[in-house]
Order: C-alpha cells, then sequence, then structure tokens
C-alpha cells in the first residue's frame, strides 16, 4: 500500500485521531486473558513445518471484507488438517497500512479491521490447543510516522521521544547505505518540516527509522517483546534486522551494535521465555546472515533461525537452466550454523521473489525468465505466486515442493500455494500475491459473505487460477489435488528426522541436470534415519548413477508408496527420472524391511 | 590367443613374471585402457618389477612394467603398461572380478594374481607410502611439499575409464595410474606441479606422485590429487543445453532456459586463467619466424597424411593449405606450455566453478610434441571446435535416420555453437586482455588444422560423426572471421 514520498506532515493534523498526543497510556499483558502455552520443547523450530498466513486475506468473519482474527480461528481446524506445525502472522497490528502492516502505529494494539488483543489471544489459544505454535511479525527497525513515539519526537525535540529516532540537519550523512525501496524512494532522508530537520529511513519515507543508540529505545522496544510473549506467542519473526543502527563509513547493515543488541533480546527470551524463537529477516548472503545465529561455541546466541534468501532464486534458475549448479553452489557456499540454530527456506512469501542476492547477470535471466510483463517486476524481485511462476506445471509444483520439503531448513509455506493460487498483476505494490484465500466456488471464494464490491481486495478470478477451478473445498474432495499430495508430502516429512535435523551431503553425480542428496540423521536413542532425495532438475526423463557404496547391501524404500527398490551393491546405482521429477527414498538395512 | 608367442621364442625364464605371461596376454585385451584392440600380439616380456610391499606383508604388492609386441608391423613394435598387482594365496572375494591368472610360488604353492588396484589395502598401501615419502627399489613415492594428506584409508576403483586407471579415496583425493608406460617427463604431472605451485584454483590441488625410472629415464607411475567430488564434465552439460534448444527449435538459444553461454564464459575464464599461470610458471615468448614456419610445417603434413585417407579433405586441400600457411603471416603472438588436448570433456564444473584436467596432451603425439611450447591459440581453436562438436553431436545423431537434416534445427544448432564460442572468448579476452578473434588468421589456422584432423579421426573411428568436422571445414573456408562476436 505504498502511496510514494508525500511527506508525513501532509496529513499529520487531519490523520492523527488514534492517540492523544500528551496521555498515552500503553496496556500491559495483565490487562488481557493470556493463551494456554504448549510446553517447552527444545529445538521445536528445527522440526517445524512454518505457514505463513495473512490475516487481512484468510477469512473475513465480520462481513466488513477485510479477513480478521476470529475468521483465521475458525479456520485453524483446516490448517491442522494440513499438517503445519506453526503459523507466521505478517503485521496485525494497529497501522495506517501503507506497507501492509509492517508501518506499526502502536505496538500493542491490533488493527482494528482483524479484531481485538483479545481476539488474538483466544486465536492463539486455540491454535495451541491443536497443537499449533504461532509467530508474529515485529518490526523494530522502524515505525509508522504516525506512531505516537515519531509524532511526539517531532513536536517536542527535548521531550521523552525527542531523541526517539535518527533526526539531522542535513541529508548527506552515511551515503554508502543503499536504498532498498528504488522504485519510490529517492534518498534515506526526509525533511519533516515541523521538528525542521531531515530523519533518516532505510525502507518508505513514512516508515522513520527509531534511534538503537537511545537506551529507551531498546528497552521499549524490549518491552513491546514481552507483551506478545506474556501473551501466549511462541516467537518473533524480527523483520529487517540488519538495518538497526547506523554508523559512519558503513553501509549501515550488520553492524556489531546490532548483533549486541540481539544478543539482549536473546537473552531476554531464553531467561524469561525459555522455549519461544527468534526468527531474523536479514536478506543477505549466508556468509553474512550466519552472524545473526551468534556465537557457534554457544550454540548460537542471537537469532535461533534466519531467512536463507539466496537458495530460493537458486531452484527457480536450476530447473530453468537445467542444471544442479545454481543450488549446489548457493549451498556449497552456505557454511555451518551453531548446532542449536536452523534455516527457514521458502518458495514464496508476502515479499516478491526477492532477486538481491543473486549476480547482475542472474537477475537479468531470472527477469527474462520469469518476468515477461514488466509489471511482474517490483523492486529488485517478481511478484508472482508459485503456481504462475511456474506456469501451473504439476510436475514442477510437485518438484519445487519436494526441494522446499527435503532442502537443509525448515520450511515456509506461504498461504494459498498449497492449493496453486493464482496471483493477480494489476494490483498495486506486492498485493497481486495478497489476495483473499480460495475456499469454495461460492461468492468471494468463500472468504467472505460481504458484498462483492467491499472486498479488501479483489478475489482471482481469471478462468486459470480463479477461484471457481481453485479452491479448498473441491481440492479436499479429490485425493489426486495438489492440496492433498502437500499434505501427504507434510506427512512424510514428519516421519523421517532426517528431513528436519539431518546432516545434508550432496552426491554429485555425472548428469548434471540431477540433484541428489542425502540427508542423515541419528537420533538420541541411536536409531539412524537416512533418506535420499533425487531431483530431475530438467523437463527432459534422465539416468543418473549415484555412488551409494557408503550404504552397500542396504535397500531403498520409496517413500510416498513404500515400494523396495533394488538393493544397493558394488556398482553405481542407476536411477531414471521422468521429467522434472524426483524421488525420496529411506535406505534401511536389508533385514530392516 | 598365442600359448606363448607366435615366433615360438620361449619366454626368458629369468623373467620375473614367467608363468603369468599366457593370463596377461589373455587378460590385457580386456581392459578399457589397452589401446591396441585388434592387434594381433606377438609376445610379451617384463621390462620391469618391483616388490612394493615389504616381506611378511599381506597381500603381496608389485609393480610391473611389461612390454607387448605386435605381429603387424605398424606403429611402435613394442607397447609398454603398467601393471599393479596383488598376490595372494586367496583374494578377498570383492577382487574376484580382478583376478588375471594363478602362478607356481617357488616353494611349489600356487598364488593368485589380481590387479591390485581393486584391492583397498593394496591402494590405502600407495597412500601411505606417498605420505611417508618412501622408496621401493627404483620406485619414489613423493608428496607435494606444502600440501597436507587430506585421508588416509583404502581407496574405491573408479570405474567406466578410458586410458588410465584410477581409485578414489572417500571422496577426498584421486590416484591414477598412468597405464601407458612412458619414459620422460609426464606433463599431466609436470603441468600440475608448476600450476599448483602458481596457486591456481583452476586445476585439482596435487597432493603428490609415483615416480620411478625406464630405460634409464624417469618415468611418472602415478600421480594423486584432490578429488573434485559433486563435478560434472562441460561436454554432457553443454549437451544437455542443445538438447533443451533443439527441443523448441522456435526459440533462440538465449531464449531457452538451458542456455550455456554463462557456464561457456566461465569456462573462457579458466581456460584464459590456465594460460596465463602456465606462462607465469614455465615462461612464453614471442612466436617468431622459425617457430611459425615449424608449426606450419607440422600441420602441412597433418594435412598430407589426412588428404590421402580421406576424400573430403582430399578435395579441398589447397585451400586448407592456404589457410594453414596464414599462420607465418598472422599477426604477433606468443607461444608457451598449453595444455594440448583441451575439449568440453576435459572441463569439470564443480559447485565452485570450472576445473581444468588431464594436461597429457595430445595422445597420438610423441612426448616431446607434446611438451613443446606452442600457441595459447590451439587450446583456444580446440575449444571453439568441441563447442561446434556439442551443438551439432546430436544433430548427427538424428540425421542417421532422417532423411535429410531439417534447416530449422541447423541453423539453431550453429547458432549456439556461435553464441557459446563467442561467450568462451569474451571470458578468455576478460581475463587475458587478449581477445582471440583479434587475430583471426592464427586462430582460423588451427580450428582448421584441428578440423581436418577430426575429419581423419571420424572417418576412422566414427564414420557417422564426420558431418560434423566436415560441416565446420567448409564454413572455415569460406567464412573469414573464425568466430563471430
Amino acid at each position: 500500500m505504498n502511496e510514494g514520498v508525500s511527506a508525513p506532515g501532509d496529513e499529520l493534523v487531519a490523520d492523527d485521531t488514534t492517540h492523544d498526543t500528551s496521555t498515552y497510556d500503553a496496556p500491559s499483558a495483565a490487562d488481557f486473558r493470556h493463551a494456554r502455552t504448549l510446553p517447552v520443547e527444545d529445538g521445536w523450530y528445527k522440526r517445524a513445518v512454518f505457514y505463513e498466513v495473512l490475516v487481512r486475506a484468510f477469512a473475513d468473519s465480520n462481513r466488513d471484507g477485510f479477513g480478521d482474527l476470529p475468521g483465521l480461528t475458525d479456520k485453524l481446524d483446516y490448517l491442522a488438517w494440513l499438517g503445519v506445525d506453526c503459523l507466521w502472522l505478517p503485521p496485525f497490528y494497529d497501522s495506517p497500512l501503507r506497507d501492509g502492516g509492517y508501518d506499526i502505529r502502536d505496538y500493542r494494539k491490533v488493527l482494528g479491521e482483524f479484531g481485538t488483543v483479545e481476539d488474538f489471544v483466544e486465536f492463539v489459544d486455540q491454535a495451541h490447543a491443536r497443537g499449533i505454535r504461532v509467530i508474529t511479525d515485529l518490526v523494530m527497525n522502524h515505525t509508522s510516522d504516525q506512531h505516537f513515539w515519531f509524532q511526539e519526537s517531532r513536536r517536542d525535540p527535548e521531550g521523552p521521544y525527542g531523541d526517539f529516532y535518527v533526526w539531522s540537519d542535513d541529508d548527506t550523512r552515511w551515503p554508502e547505505a543503499r536504498i532498498i525501496f528504488v522504485d519510490t524512494e529517492s534518498s534515506n532522508w526526509t525533511y519533516d518540516s515541523v521538528r525542521g530537520q531531515f530523519y533518516w529511513h532505510r525502507f518508505f519515507s513514512h516508515q522513520p527509522d527509531l534511534n538503537f543508540d537511545n537506551p529507551a529505545v531498546c528497552e521499549a522496544m524490549i518491552d513491546a517483546l514481552r507483551f506478545w510473549l506474556d501473551l501466549g506467542i511462541d516467537g518473533f519473526r524480527l523483520d529487517a534486522v540488519p538495518y538497526l543502527y547506523e554508523r559512519d563509513g558503513t553501509n549501515g547493515e550488520n553492524l556489531p551494535e546490532t548483533h549486541a543488541f540481539l544478543r539482549r533480546v536473546r537473552k531476554v527470551v531464553d531467561d524469561e521465555y525459555p522455549g519461544r524463537v527468534l526468527l531474523a529477516e536479514a536478506n543477505q548472503w549466508p556468509a553474512d546472515v550466519v552472524e545473526y545465529f551468534g556465537d557457534a561455541d554457544a550454540g548460537g546466541d542471537e537469532c535461533h533461525m534466519a531467512f536463507h534468501f539466496p537458495l530460493m532464486p537458486r531452484i527457480f534458475m536450476a530447473v530453468r537452466r537445467e542444471s544442479r549448479f545454481p543450488i549446489s553452489e548457493i549451498l556449497a557456499q552456505t557454511p555451518a550454523i551453531p548446532h542449536n540454530a536452523q534455516w527457514g527456506i521458502f518458495l514464496r512469501n508476502h515479499d516478491e521473489l526477492t532477486l538481491e542476492m543473486v549476480t547482475d547477470d542472474e537477475r537479468d535471466y531470472m527477469y527474462a525468465e520469469y518476468a515477461k510483463d514488466p509489471r511482474m517486476k517490483a523492486n529488485i524481485g517478481i511478484r508472482r505466486r508459485l503456481a504462475p511462476l511456474l506456469d501451473n506445471d504439476r510436475n514442477q509444483l510437485e518438484l519445487f515442493t519436494a526441494l522446499l520439503l527435503s532442502l537443509p531448513g525448515s520450511p515456509v509455506l506461504y498461504y494459498g500455494d498449497e492449493i496453486g493460487m493464482g496471483d493477480n498483476i494489476w494490483l498495486g505494490d506486492r498485493d497481486g500475491v495478497r489476495s483473499p484465500m480460495q475456499w469454495t466456488p461460492d461468492r468471494n471464494a468463500g472468504f467472505s459473505t460481504c458484498d462483492p464490491g467491499r472486498l479488501n481486495l479483489p478475489v482471482i478470478m481469471d478462468p486459470v487460477y480463479g477461484y471457481q477451478a481453485v479452491n479448498v473445498e473441491a481440492q479436499s474432495n479429490s485425493t489426486a489435488s495438489l492440496l492433498h499430495w502437500n499434505r501427504r508430502m507434510i506427512d512424510i516429512r514428519k516421519q523421517h528426522p532426517a528431513f528436519a535435523l539431518g546432516s545434508f551431503h550432496e552426491l554429485g553425480g555425472s548428469n548434471s541436470s540431477v540433484l541428489a542428496y542425502v540427508r542423515e540423521h541419528a537420533g538420541a536413542d541411536g536409531a539412524r534415519d537416512v533418506v535420499l532425495c533425487v531431483n530431475n532438475m530438467s523437463r527432459f526423463p534422465q539416468p543418473v548413477e549415484l555412488d551409494l557404496i557408503a550404504w552397500k547391501g542396504e535397500v531403498p524404500t520409496e517413500l510416498t508408496g513404500g515400494v523396495p527398490f533394488p538393493a544397493i551393491g558394488e556398482l553405481p546405482y542407476l536411477l531414471t527420472l521422468p521429467g522434472h521429477g524426483f524421488y525420496w527414498f529411506a535406505i534401511h538395512p536389508a533385514q530392516e524391511r | 590367443m598365442p600359448a606363448t608367442s607366435p615366433d615360438g621364442a620361449p619366454p626368458n625364464p629369468g623373467d620375473p613374471l614367467v608363468g603369468l605371461h599366457d593370463d596377461l596376454l589373455a587378460w590385457l585385451p580386456t581392459q578399457r585402457w589397452f589401446p591396441a584392440k585388434g592387434r594381433e600380439i606377438a609376445g610379451l616380456r617384463t621390462v620391469a618389477h618391483t616388490v612394493v610391499s615389504t616381506p611378511g606383508e599381506l597381500p603381496t604388492v608389485e609393480h610391473a612394467v611389461v612390454g607387448v609386441s605386435f605381429t603387424d608391423g605398424t606403429g611402435s613394435a613394442e607397447e609398454r603398461y603398467q601393471l599393479v598387482l596383488g598376490v595372494a594365496a586367496s583374494p578377498p572375494g570383492d577382487v574376484e572380478y580382478a583376478v588375471i591368472g594363478r602362478r607356481r610360488t617357488p616353494d611349489g604353492g600356487d598364488e593368485v594374481v589380481y590387479d591390485g588396484l581393486a584391492d583397498g589395502r593394496i591402494s590405502r598401501l600407495f597412500l601411505a607410502l606417498i605420505t611417508s615419502d618412501a622408496t621401493r627399489g627404483t620406485l619414489h613415492f613423493v608428496p607435494e611439499p606444502g600440501t597436507e594428506m587430506p585421508i588416509v584409508g583404502p581407496g574405491r576403483p573408479l570405474l567406466g575409464e578410458q586410458s588410465n586407471s584410477s581409485v578414489i579415496y572417500g571422496e577426498r583425493a584421486i590416484m591414477k595410474l598412468f597405464r601407458r608406460a612412458t619414459a620422460g617427463l609426464n606433463p599431466d604431472l609436470e603441468l600440475h606441479r608448476a600450476l599448483g605451485r602458481q596457486g591456481s584454483v583452476e586445476v585439482a590441488p596435487l597432493l603428490g606422485a609415483v615416480e620411478g625410472e625406464l630405460d634409464g629415464e624417469p618415468m611418472v607411475v602415478a600421480m594423486l590429487q584432490s578429488y573434485a567430488a559433486n563435478s560434472a564434465d562441460g561436454w554432457s552439460m553443454a549437451l544437455t543445453s542443445v538438447r533443451d534448444l533443439l527441443a523448441e527449435a522456435d526459440l533462440r538459444p538465449d531464449e531457452v532456459g538451458g542456455d550455456f553461454a554463462g557456464e561457456a564464459r566461465r569456462i573462457g575464464k579458466t581456460v584464459g586463467s590456465v594460460h596465463r599461470e602456465l606462462a607465469a610458471a614455465l615462461g612464453s615468448g614471442p612466436l617468431d619466424g622459425d617457430g611459425a614456419a615449424e608449426i606450419e610445417a607440422w600441420m602441412l603434413a597433418r594435412l598430407d597424411h589426412a588428404a590421402e585417407a580421406t576424400e573430403g579433405v582430399r578435395e579441398q586441400r589447397d585451400a586448407i593449405a592456404a589457410v594453414l600457411r596464414g599462420v607465418a603471416t598472422a599477426g604477433p603472438s606468443t607461444v608457451q606450455r598449453i595444455h594440448g588436448d583441451l575439449h568440453l570433456g576435459q572441463e569439470l564444473r564443480t559447485p565452485t566453478g570450472w576445473l581444468v584436467i588431464d594436461f597429457e596432451g595430445e595422445p597420438s603425439k610423441s612426448l616431446a610434441d607434446r611438451t613443446r611450447p606452442d600457441s595459447p591459440m590451439r587450446d583456444v581453436a580446440a575449444m571453439l571446435r568441441s563447442f561446434d562438436y556439442a551443438a551439432f553431436h546430436q544433430l548427427s545423431d538424428w540425421e542417421q535416420s532422417a532423411d535429410e537434416a531439417d534447416p530449422q534445427l541447423e541453423r539453431r544448432a550453429q547458432e549456439w555453437a556461435d553464441r557459446n564460442r563467442s561467450a568462451f572468448c569474451d571470458g578468455y579476452a576478460e581475463v587475458t586482455g587478449t581477445d582471440p578473434r583479434d587475430n583471426p588468421a592464427l586462430l582460423r589456422a588451427y580450428e582448421l588444422d584441428k578440423a581436418v584432423y577430426e575429419v581423419l579421426y571420424e572417418t576412422r573411428n566414427r564414420p557417422t560423426w564426420v558431418s560434423i568436422p566436415l560441416r565446420s571445414m567448409r564454413r572455415l573456408l569460406t567464412d573469414t572471421g573464425a568466430a563471430r562476436r
């Protein structure tokens, strides 16, 4: 919902009806009921299948055209049936919604359209009742320009919030910091006519960066974290963590001060909320991202998880190139991570397919291949859903999902991709991939019973991806559907701890179109789990000879059907794969079968 | 197969492999690395023999060089091959496939002799001897200074190799036994050693070698290198790309997903780096008039040899000769040590980049010819030829069944070749500062020389492929720009 670079002062006077600026009193967690909590379970996040769900787009319970928390609560049985372990909710906080809610106006209030804090507590409670955990987005780097803190900061430089943001008399400092939203922003500084100074913002100009050099800001942020943790959530996805601090002569990313603050946050979580998790969003190269796990000797003392950004575009590139090397390369460049840490991996999410972590050559190539219409490009990325990106090819959808569920890391699914939903590239910014969940072939796709004109975003209606063709109800009734297939694969993944916890060893092989790897895990009870994954990146059938001599005499059993394949002998193991085909095998000693 | 030797001469009773000759004569022609298949063998003798194991150590390990002579009188009178033999009263079950034969022991017993590389204990012994800088008879086991042995353990024989035999140690190291025994410095070892000492990342690091003696000259027995795990060769990757293109036909090479130009450019950079490092390690100089005349004479001799044997070359002999003479009049160029037998199959894609392998040089040439400095354009031209081969290989297979080539597909294949040849030159120029296309006369001469050799080779060995070099030969004779930009 980006309206560009208009100065925040334009709407200040008329718009700020939310707070009485002189007497704002932040609510405390004690003011609310708390959700039941799930038992503390070490490393649950390393085994979990995550599911990103937009409250706004999932289900509307009160016919106002917006998805809401009670609507989401109603759909928990579906999510439990699908088999997901943890929901990730992008921001649902009070916000002017100029950046999809990543512009937070009040850290302790739920966006009116979504419901109330009480609705949120009920949602978490019901999720926990089904064994599903919940993590929420938290934007620490910046607030909305309508946040009480910012309004106070601009009005009264000497007041308690005067130093909450990064102010400067000119706009020349820190020229090394890149501009992230190059489509809309021309500078990281914007002039504020009320205070008569420039303020610093790494993202949109309506999102001023908080000043973490001010201890009061650190305290206020940690208190905001405590508020939600007290209510019962299982952790946070920390948005845009690399940018918390600014230092002269640096690009303002990944600074030591930022890591020090994250260690402080981690200590609060470990001391006061054991079992809760921190997931970092740091769109950086893996060698830089591992820093966000913190000290490896301590098992990691910053974030428990971090997204692996470069892997995702490489998966797309590998399949288009019919070569495993784009993936092999990035995995070979990925350093080891602390033993308590885990990558988060994904194919698509609410943002564009990010191409910041590919080279310029590769970016041109990705645009040419996947964004034939210029509207599909957004910032440095491509705003498409998985199914349209893959031309709705079921074989590729299955191959990509099989990779997501078997490469190292916890998979993060994006709502709607389990049924192969489409996108609407004619909607502004990234809304094209945030359209309402398609539940039924009925009015508004079963998302809402409101007047269709009232919908916050229109449902997808094209003949291929439209809700009458693609919806949960229809796919629930057919066991051959993509939805059922996804559910089965999630289930298989959960039966084999090696997928989640195992070591990763690429097997190579002379056929460069085939990506084959072994995941191996020894449980605490000594039980060994070995999984072999073989993926054909090519659209043509391929043979591959694999060196499986380490498992000589053992038997690979295909995991979707349980069919035992010939025992592994002295010679290279020959497999043939259909175009874009894949196999998952468990390797067992022969007598175990 | 003759029982002893067809001339009736009895084997030398002092020969340490006496009693095994018949078995060896039956076994050698079944080995992939034995090139003289089909030639009638006149006899066999042991040229060198060393016991590698210490007394009492099991199994007994012997190194031998055997000389094989032939009745047909063509080629060299005697070809020499290296063997590593395991000897045991009863070998372990998993080397049964490698058994050569049985022989009597001096005390009247019976022992089994087998190809030693199949036995993990023997490959482990070789590794241990290299690590400990050991000497056994005339064999020296030499670790490469400044490198660390990554692993100690049994090796596993690599299957499906052509001209040599290798064992792999736990995906960390690979030892190559040179099957053909040649006196003199082996360019594969020499250049790997020189490149390693330049800190080259374009070759698999050398870890050690086994060096021996033959006819009073040094001989390289085996070479130990880091193993390039998870790699694939450039030839099969290029074919994957061409296959993707030809399946579309209405799309250009830059429009299909399997575009190879990015890799071709990286290969160009890799080859350029290797050339730079070879020049830095072993020197380079200008290509002077005498040198050019020598190269030209060599090319013309090869041309006349090919013209005798193949009609396609004979018809064009004078036109080809005119282009080859361009070497003498071409612009300034340098000579240095080069790879000498470069093609897409000699390049390995690993997760970190491309490696160049196998610096033995063209197998048909003498050692002196293989180690003589030459223009780097020979390697470049060989790579350009290889892209042509990759482009048209699949079409030539299809043409066997179709009445005539589909001109649309042929055009696509040519576009693929042009695009990737050009990308290779871009990459090469980026690293060396010398764009091969800036010296078109020299490049064209080397390409044509290579194409002539290919026509001869295909006519003799793979007649169904001869259309590939013939097509290129025609193009090189009409097209004055060897590689289009």
